[in-house]
């Protein structure tokens, strides 16, 4: 981590300290879409935006080498086949597509409403993996200097 | 009436450095305006004075909730917002790499 790429060392430790609770609270609002305001689509960005403080502080090349970004591209196209899948087991056991097979749960528990959970955190990977992406790509891009206007 | 006036100004203000600016990137940024303008207009007709969210609670009182249909058709909005202005943040890069430039006035001839 002695590498002269990305912000100050005050910068770098905070982020040190900050990445892992900032991905605790994006997997916390991603796990309670059902009960309280968030859900897949706010939990996934605050995913990415953890992934995108690293990239910040510490610069492109650590991140790439930090993470596994081929295993993160798998992950976001898995995400999108696990949705498919998880609608398609509703046809076979109701009738209809996304329909809920498993228990709905006692009302306000963490473990109720059924496929919403699992569907909020398939939902949840995908839109962190392809924010961050997205934007780890243009950040790779090489720029030479011109005259901005 | 009024905020809805306030938001068509908001839309306008995008639309005047849609046309006036020549720096690519403030273009963009204008053209997200407009996207937040067209977004807060959605999300201000489902709004009622005095409603509570659209989320059930364990209160047993009823009390009317604010429209959440616009609340999910803003949130698909604001997704395929994002793809476009990623995808325009892409073209500027490019046209930097071959022009040099972000100035739209003098990015014309085609350059290979």
């Amino acid at each position: 981590m002695n590498n002269r790429e990305g912000m100050t060392l005050i910068v770098k430790t905070v982020t040190r300290l900050t990445v892992w609770i900032i991905l605790l609270y994006g997997f916390y609002i991603i796990m309670h879409g059902h009960l309280t305001p968030g859900g897949g689509f706010a939990g996934g960005v605050i995913l990415a935006l953890a992934l995108l403080n690293v990239m910040l502080a510490f610069g492109h090349k650590f991140t790439g080498e930090w993470l596994n970004i081929h295993s993160l591209e798998h992950i976001e196209a898995a995400s999108a086949l696990l949705f498919l899948i998880i609608g398609i087991i509703g046809i076979f056991s109701g009738g209809s597509f996304l329909i809920n097979f498993l228990s709905h749960g006692k009302l306000f528990h963490i473990l109720s409403a059924g496929t919403i959970p699992l569907l909020n955190l398939v939902i949840g990977l995908k839109v962190a993996m392809s924010l961050f992406l997205v934007v780890w790509v243009l950040a790779g891009l090489k720029i030479l200097k011109g005259d901005v206007a | 009436m009024t905020i809805y006036l306030l938001c068509f100004a908001l839309f306008l203000v995008g639309v005047y450095g849609l046309i006036t600016k020549r720096d690519l990137i403030k273009i963009i940024l204008s053209i997200g305006i407009m996207g937040y303008a067209a977004n807060l207009l959605l999300i201000l007709f489902g709004y009622r004075t005095g409603a509570i969210y659209p989320i059930l609670t364990q209160s047993t009182s009823v009390q009317p909730m604010v429209d959440p249909l616009p609340q999910a058709l803003v949130l698909t909005s604001i997704v395929i917002e994002l793809g476009t202005t990623a995808l325009l943040v892409a073209f500027a890069v490019r046209l930097f790499q071959k022009y040099k430039t972000f100035d739209i006035t003098k990015i014309r001839r085609l350059r290979g």
